[in-house]
């Protein structure tokens, strides 16, 4: 019992120290003062201002955008990738596989800058093609992670059941496959979009001048004078964020459950 | 055959054109010499080494990553114990609880804690309010502690889950059998629980260890000017000197680096 409640003290410390900042944050969004400073005054103003402040709504859309496209890419990359390795029996596929997520330990800055070396060698300006490419580098080795785990369990008799009961290539993928891997290229998609919409260090890099995304908003708003209404923006996405994750947890709850019965 | 390649291609060659490839076009350049006539030297890798500024530099990212992987661990062991071994309800809703801090934006994640921490902040108002500090300030925010504990923030729940995984696979019934074998508490955490988590505990050393190394945005918004790391300095060297060959070869030196801690990393499973 002693063990219990201790455990439980833990781990409310632990979740104190998680939550400090999105507490802050969340708090600070309807705070008064334009510093950030207590006693705390209930206010709604940033969120008013936030709707004036075009620039910023202009930059959160950008990065939507961005992020809709790096994430449709990235999980259609995986996906082709993930479909080509299963019927694969190169002696190269083990090889493939770790190379396909060797992004994911390079330094993001070290990409960044590699990339805009590139931009150099061949003489181009930075340029919005080049940022997605970017974007789609380091956020598809996430989205070929979930779809390996998920295709991994797959079982390949459905497939060759399908093929030995006539169904071509194209039906069996659009009848077996895609039904069986759906909930992962949700998932990987969604993966992908976070990662890129969230993506500061490319951005910063590789982002045409006068263009600007919410995180180069945020980080040019910290380092010359901070805008309460970057708390709201946050705010409004963070809630946003969790409404989509729980939908896509009820979504994958649903597939699964219906391929149980 | 045919068909699998042309499915993997598209993927192969953005990997290869954009990844690769750009990699060794900065290897390029960090073997030429500033100037106009710009010629093949080793004098961009001669000088990190030569100058005590960066070998000082290069140990003081090694340690601050050292420093927040063993954080890490200390307080996230626990915390995936407890969730895999000691309480049976509750378990889904603490993973989605761990897991939901990884949606929220690094920046503000930093911004926060420097709202959090500043003097005249929150930390400091409270503390201030229960008499446990002086007017003095707290002193904390620009120095390399705001950044450690930033980024224990933004990694221990990483190592939770990756122990929480592998502790989740031990058998209650070995813990059973060595104690009524006589065993003490202890020595069945150090003999039976610790020893099969080592693989939970290393995937989690991995996925913190080396993305420390090449931090450079906490340092920057929290570190002040003590909290310079092989990063920033990298970042200073494109953008503020334009010291772009210069600023190549230390990324190398920090790619070298990742691969290095990787491969010993990686060794540290096999052995068994």
């Amino acid at each position: 019992m002693v063990k219990k409640i201790a455990s439980w003290f833990y781990l409310l410390i632990i979740f104190l120290f998680l939550y400090t900042p999105i507490a802050v944050l969340v708090l600070m969004s309807f705070n008064k003062s334009q510093y950030n400073t207590l006693p705390f005054e209930f206010s709604a103003r940033w969120y008013h201002e936030l709707f004036s402040n075009t620039r910023l709504i202009e930059s959160t859309f950008n990065s939507i955008y961005l992020a809709l496209l790096t994430g449709l890419i990235s999980v259609i990359l995986a996906t082709c990738l993930m479909l080509g390795l299963s019927k694969s029996k190169s002696k190269l596929k083990n090889w493939i596989q770790s190379f396909v997520v060797l992004p994911l330990s390079i330094p993001w800055l070290i990409m960044g800058l590699s990339l805009l070396l590139l931009l150099r060698a061949v003489g181009l300006d930075r340029n919005f093609i080049i940022l997605l490419i970017g974007h789609v580098i380091v956020s598809f080795p996430y989205a070929v992670m979930v779809l390996r785990a998920r295709m991994e369990g797959m079982d390949h008799f459905l497939q060759e059941a399908s093929a030995s009961l006539g169904a071509n290539d194209w039906t069996t993928f659009i009848r077996i496959i895609l039904p069986l891997i759906f909930p992962a290229i949700l998932a990987g998609g969604f993966l992908a979009f976070m990662i890129s919409f969230d993506n500061f260090i490319l951005s910063y890099f590789l982002i045409p001048m006068g263009s600007s995304t919410l995180p180069i908003e945020i980080y040019s708003s910290i380092k010359f004078g901070f805008t309460p209404e970057i708390n709201a923006v946050s705010t409004l996405i963070l809630g946003g964020t969790i409404a989509i994750l729980l939908l896509i947890v009820l979504l994958m709850g649903q597939t699964l459950k219906s391929f149980m019965k | 055959m045919r068909k699998s390649i042309l499915l993997m291609s598209p993927a192969m060659f953005m990997l290869f054109a954009f990844g690769i490839i750009p990699l060794f076009i900065m290897l390029y350049y960090s073997f030429l010499s500033d100037g106009a006539e710009a010629s093949f030297t080793l004098d961009n890798y001669i000088n990190f080494f030569k100058k005590a500024f960066y070998l000082q530099l290069t140990w003081k990212t090694i340690r601050m990553s050292l420093i927040v992987t063993f954080i890490c661990l200390l307080i996230s062991y626990p915390v995936a114990y407890i969730m895999a071994k000691v309480i049976q309800k509750g378990k889904n809703l603490l993973l989605l609880l761990i897991i939901i801090p990884f949606w929220t934006s690094q920046l503000v994640r930093a911004y926060s804690w420097m709202t959090f921490l500043q003097d005249g902040g929150i930390l400091d108002y409270l503390l201030r309010k229960l008499h446990l500090i002086g007017d003095g300030g707290l002193g904390i925010l620009f120095t390399q502690t705001a950044v450690i504990i930033s980024l224990v923030h933004i990694f221990f729940p990483y190592m939770v889950l990756t122990i929480y995984m592998s502790l989740e696979k031990v058998d209650l019934s070995l813990l059973e059998a060595s104690r009524s074998l006589g065993a003490s508490s202890w020595e069945t955490f150090r003999r039976i629980i610790l020893p099969l988590s080592k693989p939970g505990i290393i995937t989690g050393a991995i996925l913190i260890f080396v993305p420390s190394l090449g931090v450079f945005v906490e340092p920057r918004i929290l570190g002040g000017t003590e909290g310079s790391v092989i990063g920033t300095v990298i970042e200073d060297q494109f953008f503020e000197i334009y010291g772009w060959n210069f600023g190549s070869a230390i990324a190398f030196i920090l790619l070298a680096m990742v691969f290095l801690s990787l491969w010993l990393l990686s060794r540290l499973t096999k052995e068994d």
